[in-house]
């Protein structure tokens, strides 16, 4: 009978070779090491937000005046109401730490590189989504730092050439950030997670026709890529069990180390808390809007420097093969860039003093810098392993793909050769 | 690659607290005995002024205070009145030029938590000329409650912090009453994710041993 | 065991293991849509009859339905046992716990409108349904008795409506 049924639908939608083909039998390289499982985390986490977010919806006001008395009475009053309010809260700096982790990877490896262009630009979409997203969730709670953090956010709209400071009123439907904002904020937060879905399937079909980069950074011959399942779905469930440890360690033990104390004041439109700084995944960018004298200027880099990854398949453009793994300058560069991320971390949390205002504008001219740099780095570079010649291991990969594709052409040659 | 997710890792923790004095550490306890001594202290003394809004009479009967003791607070309020401050707050503003704040979500809304409200209730001090301040909370416009600045004893101050503790006690309870079976339920929690992890991992080890 | 038998083994362990969490997970999702302790602590009403006179109905509201109180005249509890009624037929006696305090949902057990006081006893206005003065339904379409809900006296002149 369920074949039968199966033979049904497929006559009719291709439903079986849609799952053997994407799914199923789709041909991952072999060689994928943990720093790939952070995809899959990456959807887990977006399914969980939306599962905990529309059963909190059920309980939330967006009202200024009930607002936050609701997420008291989600914590207090509803059965679990505690679980999911913290589950979504963690959820959301989970969701970034998994991304991050992502993009780090793909920065690493290069997997932005040529034939990935779209497949990384659809994903630095779905950052800005993700962005948007985060930032309307966080003014729900009405809290004081949701309250000020939202103040501060729509007020870079002030930087808009000639309409600033209408784009910024129309923004908040209101002169300060009041009901009509919340309003809004909320019906926004629900919708985005759902643009962000389509936004995953886009990127998926982008992936599967380029197919999974890999730590190589050389395409392999078809002998060594595997079918996804079982054995990626295996590495991908092992991978979710340890994300799903270290996340109940946040659910369960350290729920408030994610969320300022601040906001467990109700908003004051009267009163600036005094140190507000953005959630722990906004800081490095907090920092450079900070770093930056000028508010036009500041607003332009900070969304410059959130959209300069998208530049990297155009900046990096070295013939070496591969990521950071073979290329010994780019590697201290991307460890040098990480590390200058946490220093715009630190500087975006502190308050603004003499010594982390240098600090930051420091930090800021390395960010930049160690993009604009790419080309001519990844050009010394090119001619220093040339002289040098290449890294064995690159040789030895290269001759080897060469050789399996030449095979794989030559039998495909003797065996037309034979039907012929 | 290993030094980027341990310093991911600490980019994800929240930063040292900045803090201009130090803040003393307090044990906070979650047994009944104390909550109910700082509940007493509590109603006693900082109720008149100050709310605890999100706390119903019946939630303290929940946490396991007597009938008898929670109806002698509520008197005629019914068990599910919030535990609103004896005070308006337009008579609080008049006598105190401020609003006492509400103290539900106290031990959270302050950097520092149960520590910062600890120390702010024994950092009053009488300076040389005997006006007294607050080393935490320099503006604060509430007058010692406990006594500490006019006490030299060492007995009485030790009586002074444990009622201090008692009182951070029953604040930390009434900020996060769901603490306890947050807790409860996390130990499961993670006791069976060790497990499944472990299962996935021989799973895994068997299918990826298929390639060989 | 040979070897594949025990992977089989394993991988059905492991997703058996696996199921059980994804369906404990569901526990709290499921739970948080029951009422929360908030509206559970509106399960009981306390009312106070000793302003409700001889004839006099009072309505409450108890978990956010409609209760009638009747205070009955003597006549009105004779009318009253006097018959069991014709659709559902009950004694008077089973539906009070004392005959001048009748205490019954006022729910038409129909489609769930609320019944008017006309004359003796209630008329429901949604689909013509009539309740004598003990809420027992004398003309249909309701088919059953106004419910009587659990109540207690807690005193002479006092009822706790609620878990009895």
């Amino acid at each position: 009978m369920p074949a039968r049924i199966m033979k049904w639908i497929d006559h009719r939608f291709p439903l079986t070779n849609f799952v053997k083909h994407e799914l199923t039998g789709y041909p991952t390289p072999r060689n994928l090491s943990y720093w790939w499982n952070f995809g899959f985390l990456a959807g887990f986490v977006l399914v969980l937000q939306i599962a905990t977010g529309i059963f909190l919806a059920m309980h939330y006001k967006a009202d200024i005046a009930l607002s936050f008395d609701s997420i008291q009475h989600i914590m207090r009053d509803v059965n679990y109401g505690w679980l999911l309010r913290y589950m979504h809260a963690t959820g959301a700096s989970a969701f970034f730490f998994v991304i991050f982790v992502h993009m780090a990877r793909t920065l690493y490896y290069g997997s932005y590189r040529a034939p990935r262009e779209l497949l990384w630009w659809t994903g630095q979409g779905l950052l800005l989504l993700l962005m948007a997203t985060a930032f309307m969730g966080y003014l729900l709670p009405w809290g004081q730092m949701s309250f000020w953090g939202a103040t501060v956010i729509t007020n870079l709209f002030r930087a808009t050439p000639f309409f600033g400071d209408q784009v910024v009123v129309w923004l908040r439907g209101d002169y300060t950030v009041g009901d009509a904002t919340l309003t809004r904020f909320f019906a926004l937060h629900y919708l985005f997670p759902f643009i962000i879905c389509a936004a995953v399937v886009i990127h998926l079909v982008a992936l599967h026709t380029v197919k999974s980069s890999n730590p190589s950074g050389i395409d392999l011959a078809a002998k060594d890529n595997i079918p996804f399942h079982p054995y990626f779905t295996a590495k991908d469930l092992y991978g979710l069990g340890w994300f799903l440890i270290i996340y109940c360690i946040f659910v369960f033990f350290l729920p408030d180390s994610l969320i300022e104390p601040a906001n467990n004041i109700p908003a004051n439109p009267m009163q600036t808390p005094n140190h507000i700084v953005p959630e722990w995944y906004f800081l490095p960018f907090y920092a450079i809007l900070r770093s930056v004298p000028d508010l036009v200027g500041g607003v332009l880099a900070m969304g410059l420097s959130v959209m300069m990854f998208a530049f990297m398949p155009i900046l990096d453009r070295s013939r070496i093969p591969g990521g950071a793994h073979y290329r010994p300058f780019y590697r201290w560069q991307f460890f040098l860039f990480i590390i200058d991320m946490l220093v715009l971390g630190y500087v975006g949390y502190t308050p603004p003093t003499d010594s982390t205002l240098l600090l930051g504008q420091v930090a800021t001219l390395c960010y930049f810098g160690s993009f604009f740099i790419i080309p001519f780095v990844s050009r010394m570079e090119e001619r220093w392993l040339i002289k040098r010649g290449l890294p064995p291991a690159v040789i030895e990969l290269m001759a080897g793909e060469a050789a399996a594709i030449e095979r794989h052409k030559q039998s495909h040659e003797q065996r037309k050769g034979a039907r012929l | 690659m290993s030094k980027l997710l341990i310093a991911l890792l600490l980019c994800a923790t929240p930063l040292a607290y900045a803090h201009e004095t130090a803040l003393t550490k307090v044990a906070v306890q979650t047994d009944l005995p104390t909550m109910e001594r700082g509940a007493d202290t509590l109603m006693n003394n900082c109720h008149s002024c100050h709310s605890l809004k999100y706390i119903k009479y019946r939630d303290l009967m929940k946490l396991g205070i007597s009938k008898q003791k929670v109806d002698g607070w509520r008197g005629e309020l019914g068990l599910d009145t919030p535990l609103l401050a004896q005070m308006s707050e337009s008579d609080a503003l008049q006598s105190f030029g401020t609003a006492p704040p509400d103290l539900s979500l106290m031990t959270k809304a302050r950097d520092g938590g149960p520590d910062y409200v600890y120390s702010y209730l024994l950092g009053y001090y009488l300076n040389a000329s005997g006006v007294p301040g607050n080393h935490i909370f320099p503006e604060t416009k509430m007058p010692d409650p406990l006594g500490v600045s006019g006490t030299s004893d060492p007995a009485q101050l030790n009586s002074i912090k444990d009622q201090a503790r008692d009182i951070v006690s029953f604040l930390n309870w009434a900020a996060d009453p769901q603490q306890s079976a947050r807790l409860r339920l996390g130990y499961y929690v993670i006791g069976y994710l060790l497990l499944l992890t472990f299962l996935l991992y021989l799973v895994k080890n068997q299918i990826w041993s298929r390639l060989d | 065991m040979n070897d594949s038998g025990r992977r089989n083994f394993l991988i059905k362990l492991t997703t058996a293991f696996g199921g059980v969490g994804v369906a404990a997970t569901c526990v709290p999702f499921i739970a948080s849509m029951d009422p929360s302790t908030d509206v559970l602590a509106r399960a009981e009403t306390e009312v106070e009859l000793a302003d409700i006179p001889p004839g006099g109905v009072r309505t409450v509201a108890w978990q956010g339905k409609p209760v009638f109180i009747v205070h009955r005249t003597p006549e009105e509890i004779h009318a009253a046992a006097a018959s069991d009624g014709s659709i559902d037929p009950q004694a008077d006696s089973k539906r009070v716990q004392q005959p001048e305090w009748l205490v019954v949902v006022g729910v038409c057990t129909h489609m769930g409108c609320v019944p008017n006081k006309e004359g003796p006893g209630w008329i429901c206005h949604c689909h013509g349904s009539a309740y004598d003065d003990s809420g027992r339904v004398i003309r249909g379409p309701a088919p059953k008795n106004l419910e009587v809900p659990p109540y207690r006296f807690v005193a002479a002149d006092k009822i706790v409506i609620g878990k009895a």
